[in-house]
């Protein structure tokens, strides 16, 4: 949000919405209405004085209303912007009775009580739709005693409750006695996939996000004897999401409990919960109890929102009131009207890294429009202090209006600080961050020539920013600045006692002195960047990567190892859910990938890739290629049964796709050995969710069988379907999985230990498995098995790009992400971003949208001539060093390499373009020749001398 | 039961935090004003796999009665594995203060991430408890250069 929020390109208008859209693809102008705050943004620090005199006690809507706030607010800690709000409808203000609390608080006078709405129009070139989802309340129907029972929540409510800064602290405990249940349920499926309240379709974020609840509920309250999870699927399968499910799976106190409640009942003296369940395994139906139950509501879309929206943009909307993509494989990111994109929620349920991927994704999109309209960089001219000398330090205190100077004595502290070595002027501010400060703080280091400067105020996490680009406007090196957190830090957290908090405040400031004089200017390196990229693999993914780049004018060249594109897609028949034909998606695909005037290179293979971020040189089978950026779309294999299921030894036994081929030839017969078959059963999680062969989910592969399912019940085959958890997760599947049930596919479910097991030897004969709700094992008559296969790492592939690209493979064997949720398409190697299977099994939808993802990732970097390093990285003195290797083995960037610095003689170098400045390695540097800039052992030494010694060399 | 002399012993306590989940784990013990004891004095980096044995033990040498050292979750860490090297070298450190005869309560490692201001709060108080009951550091080194580690 942060980012966001400090962006130079990025306004950011709160309390807004869009009221007109008019003009036309690249040529839009939208009307924007702004309902007043009541608080001036400008003027707002933050501080929060007018909260606390604020009489008015609400409830919270960001604690689910478990919690209260005042009617002039934050809504939560981290906002943004850090301003608060003025809630007209609870302020007791009107014009008969002036409260004016607030207002008489704020020493800043930023609270305005005539503010007024504001509408203005601007031009954009495309907009995106990122309203994300609003969330079933089960109130509506009263399902299990919501809003009636204290005890039963939802899940939002819940996370509230296991909220470090929620409403209870981070304690679990009941809304009805205050008291640590002993046992919660949660209850999954509430408003999802069902027919008559909510949506039919699977929320895709509840599974885990109950088993996450469960995990946490014993680290918040090891009183809690049992958590039990009633389920009807487990659908973890997101990348590393099964190993999380068996983690839960396997603490003796989480019960997973298959099938709904069909009620829950209440003690009314004790308010204890009964939920009436059923034993899966005899049928009987029982009771369990639990002190609380949580229900994991689904996400539903706000259609009073969304379909006035929708109608406004001229974009459709689905029949649950969610927008509708223009195709739903390769164009699930568009929205039905040109130049306006989707992403998360807007679209339908997503969890969080594939939200993420795809608002990258809607980026890239939108800017095909923008391409013409970047925004050239500002060209400054800045006379550079000179900062040679000796060290002249101001040091400029912070009051925050009473925050700080209602603990700390902040005069007596400008005092002490005088009397440091170093330290020429000292002066102290109601607000250091306002911009008469800011102002004041430039001036004064002119005129007492200042070349180091310290704030004493709040935390550097958010303020060290403002003030370094305060000192960089004037010439002043950045890096010269130092903060010191006085008030988050200090009169916040030791209110009541003012005497050690003051010595803790002096102690602080001298520790900065100290360091103050030994900072040394840094400049941020700027780096060239090649304003062009190389996509690996041709499949549909690495298409899509490349034909997005290129659209926006960026040279592309997609390298493809076989002679032909298209991947994995060229042997499918139709897609889900449209059942459309796989050939005109590819033909599409690749007219779209011709005409944005990507270069094609097939029959080629990278041999070795040189250089860094904006300054790659991938070498392939077909010469040498410059890039700025690479993107790795490499996909994946798919999983080898032979061995399994007598695939191989029996005839009749295919994997899904060898049926899919058979299935792409309309007027045959399915047949095996001449006889036509009659039955026909599909056995899923054959190389998925095993630990000894892949781990996780594959995604693609229950949806896919529903698929072929229902086109054998179309050409009057019986299918009987051998699951153990349905996950039809994706966009219309759950309908589709209804729609195969009541075209008569059996589904049955098998365990993890007890596969089933084919009968036949020549050819198959039948099919036999333990089926529970019979409660014993149940013979088929089967001609075909299908293995619904799961997707698995090209073992060699991924070893030698592996080692070329030095982008590491997680414990799957897929290419790692730099972060599941903040960087899901980008790798921990700058400039080099992952797409489609090869970073995870997915479906098709979910890799062409990651792979806008990482073409919108792709062209942020390549869009700017240079990209600026920052300068605190490592650096080795070579004569220290003595080749041990020991920075090189733990770097995980492989920022250190070893360069020879005389004949014979080598040392370690650190590349500073991989550098990311942790300084790890300096720290376990043995002769202590790596030092950590901005973070050096002088410096620190230094800090640890001023507090402990209380010397100021 | 505590003496008096125990009582007023102020001990002096350094706190290495990483930037990105101890550090802003501090911060929101603030914004949640949740109060914990001021005898502690905060050194801010990066990640907490820049702090290396050596300055814990001059940390010692100069007179500090306790050291913390806190840094991500793992699997949090900014910088993926810094915090698992910090526990390597954590785990160095723990043998050569027992070479040097330092009482265990005096030192600890510790995970805070940037939303658990209650653990930071938490954590905070009891160790200064810790080191209260513990009693003043008999390893400061008399002069201000710390001096080379024992021959073993």
């Amino acid at each position: 949000m942060m980012d966001a929020g400090r962006h130079p390109l990025i306004d950011v208008f709160t309390l807004s919405e869009v009221v007109g859209l008019a003009g036309r693809p690249g040529n839009y102008r939208a009307t924007i209405r702004t309902a007043p705050r009541y608080v001036d943004i400008d003027l707002c620090t933050g501080c929060g004085q007018c909260s606390e005199v604020c009489p008015v006690a609400v409830p919270n809507e960001f604690d689910m209303g478990l919690g209260t706030r005042k009617a002039i607010y934050s809504p939560f800690p981290q906002a943004v912007p850090n301003a608060y709000t003025l809630d007209f409808e609870s302020c007791l203000n009107d014009v008969i009775l002036a409260c004016e609390r607030c207002r008489q608080a704020c020493d800043i006078h930023a609270i305005k009580y005539d503010d007024a709405p504001k509408e203005v129009t601007v031009p954009v070139g495309s907009v995106i739709v990122a309203t994300g989802t609003g969330v079933y309340t089960p109130y509506l129907k009263g399902d299990y005693g919501y809003g009636i029972y204290p005890n039963v929540m939802t899940g939002l409510e819940y996370e509230r409750l296991l909220n470090a800064s929620g409403p209870t602290n981070g304690r679990v405990i009941r809304p009805s006695d205050g008291k640590v249940p002993e046992k919660v349920a949660f209850i999954q499926c509430v408003g999802a996939r069902c027919t008559l309240a909510g949506g039919e379709y699977c929320s895709r974020f509840c599974c885990l996000n109950s088993a996450k609840c469960a995990l946490l509920t014993k680290d918040h309250e090891p009183d809690v004897e049992e958590v039990s999870i009633h389920y009807i699927d487990m659908r973890a399968f997101g990348k590393g999401y099964d190993e999380f499910y068996r983690r839960t799976q396997g603490e003796d106190w989480i019960h997973y409990v298959r099938g709904k409640p069909s009620k829950i009942l209440e003690d009314p003296k004790t308010h204890d919960l009964m939920l009436y369940t059923e034993d899966q395994k005899t049928g009987k139906p029982g009771i369990h109890k639990a002190g609380m139950v949580v229900l994991a509501s689904a996400g539903l879309p706000n259609r009073q929102m969304t379909e006035p929206l929708g109608k406004l943009l001229g974009i459709e909307t689905d029949e649950y009131g969610f927008f509708e993509a223009r195709q739903s494989n390769t164009q699930a990111l568009e929205a039905t009207r040109d130049g306006i994109y989707l992403c998360g929620c807007s679209r339908g349920p997503e969890d969080i890294p594939d939200s993420v991927a795809q608002a990258s994704g809607a980026a890239a999109l939108a800017a095909k429009y923008l391409a013409d309209d970047r925004i050239p960089p500002v060209v400054e001219d800045i006379p550079q202090v000179d900062t040679s000398g000796e060290p002249r330090i101001g040091v400029f205190l912070c009051h925050c209006g009473i925050n700080i100077a209602h603990v700390l004595d902040v005069d007596k502290l400008g005092e002490a600080a005088k009397g440091l070595p170093h330290v020429v002027h000292v002066q102290s501010d109601l607000f250091a961050c306002s911009d008469q400060a800011q102002r004041v703080i430039q001036e004064k280091v002119a005129e007492h020539k200042l070349n180091r400067v310290i704030a004493a105020a709040c935390t550097p996490r958010t303020h060290e920013p403002i003030f370094r680009e305060t000192l960089r406007l004037i010439g002043l090196n950045p890096y010269l600045f130092e903060m010191v957190n006085i008030r988050d830090q200090c009169s916040w957290v030791h209110t009541n006692e003012p005497i050690e908090a003051q010595k803790r405040a002096n102690d602080q400031i001298r520790m900065a002195v100290a360091r103050a004089a030994r900072l040394e200017p840094l400049e941020k390196k700027e780096l060239k960047v090649n304003p062009s990229a190389v996509v690996i693999g041709g499949g549909l993914a690495g298409m899509r990567a490349a034909t997005d780049l290129a659209v926006q004018g960026f040279p592309v060249t997609l390298l493809e190892k076989s002679d032909k594109l298209g991947g994995r897609a060229r042997e499918l028949n139709v897609t889900f859910p449209e059942e459309y034909d796989a050939e005109t998606l590819f033909n599409e695909a690749y007219d779209r990938l011709q005409n944005s005037g990507a270069i094609i290179k097939t029959e080629t293979e990278i041999e070795k890739v040189d250089g860094f971020v904006g300054d790659f040189t991938v070498h392939t089978t077909n010469g040498p290629i410059k890039a700025g950026a690479i993107i790795l779309a490499v996909g994946s294999d798919i999983y080898n049964p032979v061995g399994e299921y007598k695939y191989g030894l029996t005839a009749g036994v295919i994997t899904n796709m060898e049926l899919e081929s058979l299935l792409a030839k309309k007027d045959d017969e399915i047949e095996v050995n001449g006889n036509p078959v009659k039955t026909a059963a599909f056995i899923q999680c054959v190389g998925s969710r095993d630990v000894k062969t892949n781990p996780g989910c594959s995604r693609y592969c229950c949806i896919t069988t529903i698929k072929q399912a229902l086109a054998m019940r179309k050409r009057g085959i019986n299918v009987i379907v051998y699951y153990r958890d349905m996950r039809t997760f994706s966009h219309h599947a759950e309908q589709a999985y209804r729609e195969a049930r009541e075209a008569g596919v059996m589904f049955v479910r098998y365990n993890d230990d007890d596969k089933p097991e084919i009968l036949g030897d020549k050819t198959v004969t039948g099919i036999k498995a333990y089926t529970e709700s019979i409660g014993e094992e149940v013979e088929c008559d089967a001609e075909m098995v299908v293995l619904a296969v799961g997707l698995s790492p090209y073992k060699e592939t991924y070893a030698k790009l592996k080692e070329i690209l030095k982008v590491p493979t997680g414990p799957d064997g897929f290419f790692m992400e730099r972060h599941p949720k903040l960087g899901p398409v980008e790798t921990n190697t700058e400039g080099i971003f992952v797409c489609g299977c090869a970073q995870g099994p997915k479906d098709l939808t979910d890799s062409v949208s990651q792979a806008s993802g990482a073409a919108g990732k792709a062209a942020t970097l390549l869009a700017h001539e240079t990209v600026l390093l920052d300068p605190t990285t490592c650096e080795v003195d070579s004569y220290l060093c003595r080749d041990c290797g020991t920075c090189i083995e733990i770097c995980e960037f492989h920022a250190p390499g070893r360069t020879e610095v005389a004949p014979g003689i080598f040392a370690a170098a650190i590349n500073e373009a991989l550098c990311k400045g942790c300084g790890t390695c300096a720290a376990m540097c043995p002769t202590g020749a790596i030092k950590a800039r901005h973070f050096t052992d002088d410096q620190i030494d230094s800090m640890m001398k001023a507090f402990l010694l209380g010397t100021n060399a | 039961m505590a003496t008096e002399t125990k009582a007023e012993f102020k001990p002096k306590i350094l706190v290495f935090a990483c930037n990105w989940c101890s550090y802003a784990g501090a911060d929101n013990a603030g914004v949640n004003r949740m109060q914990y004891p001021p005898d502690i004095r905060v050194i801010r980096t990066m990640c907490s796999g820049r702090v290396s044995p050596g300055h814990v033990i001059d940390a010692f040498r100069m007179g500090a009665d306790g050291v913390l050292w806190s840094g991500c979750h793992f699997g949090d860490c900014h910088y993926i594995f810094g915090n698992y090297e910090a526990e390597k070298n954590y785990k160095k450190l723990e043998q050569m203060l027992k070479l040097m005869g330092v009482d265990h309560r005096r030192f600890r490692l510790e995970w805070v991430s940037a939303a658990e201001g209650n653990k930071w709060a938490a954590l905070i108080k009891e160790f200064v408890e810790d080191i209260k009951a513990a009693g003043p550091s008999p390893h400061k080194q008399n002069g201000t250069k710390p001096v080379e580690l024992p021959v073993i």
